[in-house]
């Protein structure tokens, strides 16, 4: 399989890429390379876009009954390939097994909710607006849009779009993370297995350069990009300039609140997910656990659990059942990780756990893996406390009460995601209803909309108007239009 | 062997569902006078497996605590034998039963209660098996009951 190359979906068809320059995709947790990955050029971008626009009058005029049964087939067709999607997942990003099934439930439910577009995309109207006069509004497609997918949840993301995309009369590109690109190509065999017409789908790999052919094309109508910021900022800016639509979900560094009211044996689990899941590489991991308080026996208590908890997670290749972390996604990755956790060390942050010594389960390279990190006394100035590490390390910090504690969290940029662990409902309420995030959490580690909920944050961790997913979705990836009408 | 992740306690669930599926088909060979009652419960363990695992994909989710809800599970704890001699009485096998199904639901009630606070249909449909589990132990130990 190493030899393989990947190719591009364009017009219905797998076709080879015409580019020399290929990238390696490997296997973090074992260090195997899997298959190479092309960088498409822009003439390969170019005929995907006039695929999904020759496609686009047809697949519009299709009935959004039928668009939906498309979309049943291909929710039957997910459910009995979900193990293999699965796995490919793992192997690809280094999940563990059970993240990579989550990830694809979430990736079906989302086209689970797009099925329901006849009821959907409803528009409405209004009788006598005037004497013998009606209006109403209804809901049409725009055209082509285009996906930039992240390496983090390589099937989910796209999904949190693409059916949207489609149910609702549009035709899609989507470029995958060149570095876990080979979740997307199973994907896309089923779409095209589910008898989704040629051009309404398509596929195109690369990296930046093919990101930045789609953002400059003038027959995208629009862009959804899950990535940092400072990427997110570029595309905003660019989608702005070219009058595309955009959906940015960009960086995170979310704040988990612990009162010491907790049912503490209930959260910790819940804790450790929030930071370690995912090998912590996901936006709406947990950052900073803010311990809320005097008390320095709770704080005491919490440290101690916290940090045992924490050192007992098996750290493996994800298809062993019994790993509860996985690598991190590349070497490079990994060594942005441990510049992290040096700088909190010389910033003065107590380290509890350092996850650069490894305990490994199985007999796996070393290359990608770091155990979970723990640091104590960290503050919201220091570096560790205030940039996004996208990694396996925790912060542990404190506050006297939850005003100081609303005031930390907001005097960070990000706005994706925030919980609170407490039985105190008049404390959750406050918390829900003054903290600036798009997310928040009571008593959740991972605060993660169903599809059938918006899904982005505010502050620097999004760039748009309307969100990712649900109803949000079905306005983003539609035009209004106002029919007022007479007749004599 | 450790279980602490679902995948892993649902791989074990049906591990133990075969297990003792394979034994009570033995059983049915063997003693035809009650066949019927041990193809039952070959029936069932099947069912049992469709129904865990219903469960656990119909659920399992990127948000949900599936690598850190099942702490303290061990295997050794609920291993069991399931072969017996060729000269063994019925009375022998209900016993040997008898205590497989106490592994059994032991493990189911386990699990059950170890991820109640975390994964909603997971432990509810464990937790179903168990109480199955429990009937059934009352139903070998009536039949012993009865040969003896």
């Amino acid at each position: 399989m190493g030899s393989e190359r990947l190719k591009n979906f364009i017009n219905g068809e797998w076709v080879d890429s015409e580019s020399t320059e290929y990238g390696e995709v490997r296997n973090p947790a074992r260090d195997t390379l899997l298959c190479h990955v092309p960088m498409s050029t822009k003439a390969e971008v170019d005929r995907a876009v006039q695929a999904a626009k020759n496609a686009f009058p047809e697949w519009r005029n299709t009935p959004p009954v039928s668009r939906a049964r498309c979309l049943h087939r291909l929710r039957e067709l997910l459910e009995e390939n979900f193990d293999e999607l699965s796995r490919v997942q793992t192997t690809e990003h280094g999940k563990t097994i059970d993240e990579s099934r989550g990830e694809t439930r979430r990736g079906i439910e989302m086209v689970e909710v797009a099925t329901g577009i006849p009821s959907l995309m409803l528009g409405y109207n209004l009788e006598d607006i005037a004497t013998d006069i009606d209006e109403y509004c209804i809901y049409q497609p725009l055209g082509v849009f285009g996906h930039l997918a992240p390496f983090n949840f390589p099937f989910m993301v796209p999904l949190w779009y693409l059916p949207f995309a489609i149910a609702t009369g549009n035709t899609f590109i989507t470029k995958p993370s060149p570095r876990d690109p080979m979740s997307q190509v199973e994907l896309f065999k089923l779409l095209d297995d589910a008898g989704i017409p040629p051009g309404v789908v398509n596929l195109v790999h690369g990296a930046a350069d093919v990101a930045n052919y789609l953002l400059d094309h003038p027959d995208i109508k629009g862009i959804t990009f899950v990535g940092s910021t400072a990427v997110g900022k570029l595309i905003y800016k660019k989608c702005g300039e070219t009058g595309k639509r955009v959906i940015a979900q960009c960086g995170a560094k979310n704040y988990l609140v612990i009162l010491p009211d907790v049912d503490l044996d209930s959260a910790i689990p819940s804790l450790m997910t929030s930071f370690f899941g995912n090998t912590g590489q996901r936006c709406l991991s947990g950052a900073n656990a803010v311990v809320v308080g005097d008390s320095d026996t709770f704080y005491k208590r919490f440290v101690d659990e916290f940090v045992e908890a924490a050192s007992k997670i098996r750290v493996g290749d994800g298809l062993d059942e019994t790993v509860q972390m996985g690598p991190l996604q590349t070497l490079e990755s990994k060594k942005r990780v441990i510049g992290f956790i040096e700088k909190g060390i010389e910033a003065g942050a107590e380290l509890l756990l350092d996850g650069r010594e490894l305990n490994l389960v199985g007999d796996v390279p070393e290359t990608c893996f770091l155990n979970p990190t723990v640091f104590g006394n960290v503050t919201p100035s220091m570096t560790i406390g205030k940039e996004e590490i996208f990694g396996p390390v925790a912060n542990i910090m404190r506050a006297g009460d939850l005003e100081e504690t609303i005031e930390m969290i907001h005097s960070n940029p990000y706005g994706n995601a925030a919980s609170i662990y407490t039985s105190s409902g008049k404390l959750a309420r406050k918390f829900q209803h003054d903290v600036m995030c798009g997310n928040i959490g009571v008593n959740i580690g991972i605060v993660a909309p169903m599809a059938f909920f918006p899904f982005g944050g505010m502050k620097d961790s999004f760039f748009g108007t309307l969100h990712g997913q649900g109803r949000d979705a079905i306005r983003f990836f539609t035009e209004s239009k106002v029919v007022i009408q007479r007749w004599f | 062997m450790q279980l602490n992740t679902a995948s892993a306690v649902i791989r074990f669930a049906t591990e133990v569902e075969e297990k003792s599926a394979k034994f009570y088909d033995d059983c049915a060979k063997r003693h035809r006078e009650i066949a019927e009652t041990f193809l039952s419960f070959v029936r069932e363990n099947k069912k049992n497996v469709t129904f865990v695992k219903r469960a656990y994909y119909g659920v399992i989710s990127d948000a949900l605590e599936a690598c850190f809800s099942f702490e303290g599970l061990k295997t050794d704890e609920f291993l069991f034998k399931a072969e017996f001699d060729e000269k063994a009485h019925l009375s022998d096998i209900l016993e040997m039963s008898l205590q497989m199904e106490d592994k059994i639901q032991k493990f189911y009630q386990k699990a059950g209660e170890s991820s109640e606070k975390l994964l909603a249909d997971v432990p509810r449909a464990l937790k179903k098996i168990a109480d199955k589990r429990k009937e059934r132990k009352n139903e070998l130990a009536s039949l012993l009951d009865e040969i003896r």
